[in-house]
């Protein structure tokens, strides 16, 4: 089972093993900060912004087209920029590591 | 309600045609912002489209029903996001585990006194509005009695003929719970929580707490019943639902959030524009007020994929039933807890609801009715033979 750290907003990383599911609820069921995942992962709340760090981007791929939509009303938004509810962890992910934006 | 002619789009034709209809409101004229993605962004640029006005960001305007600007929500950042902050703690606990059990329960015991009874259920004042203001108290983490005073205001306090009585009623009740607040030690409910809150180096006056007071008893009442008894409405007519989410309990959560895009409660929320703007090729003149359309963005087909059907496994879902930016609705946590927990329940208790006799009503009127809500909806709650024990026929 995958392994992922999340890098939050204050910098501090928290790492989660045998991780299952998608990033953003990962990190509500392991209260991580910055992600509260309210829309409950529909794409319509963007409360689970994570940039993916610059070596993991290939393997996570991009974002959808109604992410993107979504992630263009983000100020914060980069080029590294997805929801977590739209990334769904695979063996392929094991050791990710992404930043948690926050609000 | 039906999913077939969707009583819940009236905005269709003129949404793709102009993009803003110009609704006319106790003689003012609102232009209504109707397209998904100028309502967002609209929604999001609030120095623009700004909530600094009080009394003026509902439509119609409430300047007949209550004396204080209603906070955070009728001030702009970065008043705005300190308001906020006292209080977003507290309405964040609705995503906390223990909260979430206690919906559960609470919404449990009131099907089982209603299945107990076997007798048919008006849905709106018998079950959807004793919700609504019990939840309520675990909400603003008040004893349950509080609700007796509560359901005295009905779907609204600040409707029906007598809704300047019971606005004052409920600034009266406010009042006493905050100077009692004040006068007490500190503690951790809603009243107390602002009658010792710190804004900026000092405490609220009075004036701000009341204000925080009016939000959280005028938001939140009538949309959350309405949702109830629409969803209630829905399982009555959609039997195959309640299966569909007891086999597959995953969906509850992507079901609840296309209720609210297809019930959009807040059809319409009010911005003013200091300097004017331009939307949708119209120009919108400095000072003039316009209406964010939520109920008209969520059935966007430039978005949407077939907007107009009810499906409980649409995902994504980008709606905007619960607004966007950085006024996106305090109350967001605690609906989608009772939502989802309703769907819960019904899906684990119940094997049917028959709907006995329904009248609908029209919601956004006088410019353009949204129909779809129930003034009252009668049903049976019919429950799982494995669980009828109790007489539920």
């Amino acid at each position: 089972m995958p392994k992922i750290t999340y890098i939050k907003p204050d910098g501090t990383p928290l790492t989660i093993e045998n991780a299952e599911g998608n990033l953003m609820e990962i990190a509500v069921e392991n209260g991580v900060d910055g992600i509260t995942g309210d829309c409950g992962g529909v794409c319509s709340c963007s409360t689970c912004h994570v940039r993916i760090t610059p070596e993991w981007i290939e393997r996570v791929g991009p974002a959808s087209a109604d992410e993107k939509n979504l992630l263009s009303y983000e100020d914060s938004a980069d080029g590294r920029s997805r929801l977590g509810c739209q990334v769904v962890l695979n063996p392929e992910l094991d050791g990710l590591i992404v930043e948690v934006v926050g609000s | 309600m039906s999913d077939t002619s969707c009583p819940y789009d009236p905005f269709k034709d003129v949404r793709k045609q102009k993009g803003i209809h110009i609704g006319h409101f106790d003689g003012e004229e609102i232009p209504m912002i109707l397209r998904y993605h100028d309502v967002r962004s609209a929604a999001k640029d609030w120095a623009t489209y700004s909530s600094d006005t009080p009394f003026r960001v509902p439509i119609p305007s409430e300047e007949d029903v209550r004396s204080y600007r209603q906070l955070p929500i009728e001030t702009n950042p970065p008043d705005h996001t300190e308001y906020r902050e006292l209080v977003e703690p507290l309405f964040r606990r609705p995503q906390q585990q223990d909260y979430i059990e206690e919906i559960e329960k609470m919404i449990d015991r009131l099907l089982e006194s209603k299945l107990r009874a076997g007798i048919p259920v008006e849905v709106v004042s018998e079950f959807a509005l004793p919700l609504q203001c019990k939840a309520l108290t675990r909400l603003l983490r008040v004893p349950e009695s509080e609700a007796d005073t509560w359901l005295l205001w009905g779907m609204h306090p600040f409707l029906g003929e007598d809704r300047q009585e019971k606005g004052a009623d409920l600034e009266r009740y406010l009042e006493r719970k905050f100077i009692e607040a004040k006068q007490s030690a500190p503690g951790d409910d809603f009243f107390s929580i602002l009658a010792h809150a710190e804004f900026r180096g000092r405490p609220l006056t009075l004036d701000e707490m009341m204000g925080f007071g009016n939000l959280a008893f005028a938001g939140g009442r009538d949309t959350v019943i309405n949702m109830v008894t629409a969803v209630i409405g829905y399982m009555a007519e959609h039997p195959e639902a309640i299966t569909k989410l007891r086999e597959n309990p995953k969906l509850i959560p992507t079901a609840a959030e296309e209720f609210a895009r297809i019930i959009s409660p807040v059809s319409r929320i009010g911005r003013t524009c200091p300097t004017g703007a331009h939307v949708a090729g119209h120009t919108i003149k400095p000072g003039q007020r316009v209406a964010l359309t939520w109920a008209s963005a969520n059935f966007d087909d430039s978005v949407f994929d077939a907007p107009d059907e009810i499906r409980l496994d649409r995902k994504p879902n980008p709606h905007v039933a619960y607004g966007f930016g950085p006024h996106v609705c305090l109350g967001a946590p605690h609906a989608r807890t009772l939502i989802r927990s309703l769907l819960k329940i019904i899906s684990i208790r119940l094997e049917r609801i028959d709907l006995l006799t329904s009248k609908q009503n029209r919601l956004a009127g006088p410019n353009i009715d949204r129909h779809g809500y129930y003034d009252s909806l009668e049903v049976r709650f019919l429950g799982l033979k494995s669980l009828a024990s109790n007489g539920d026929r």
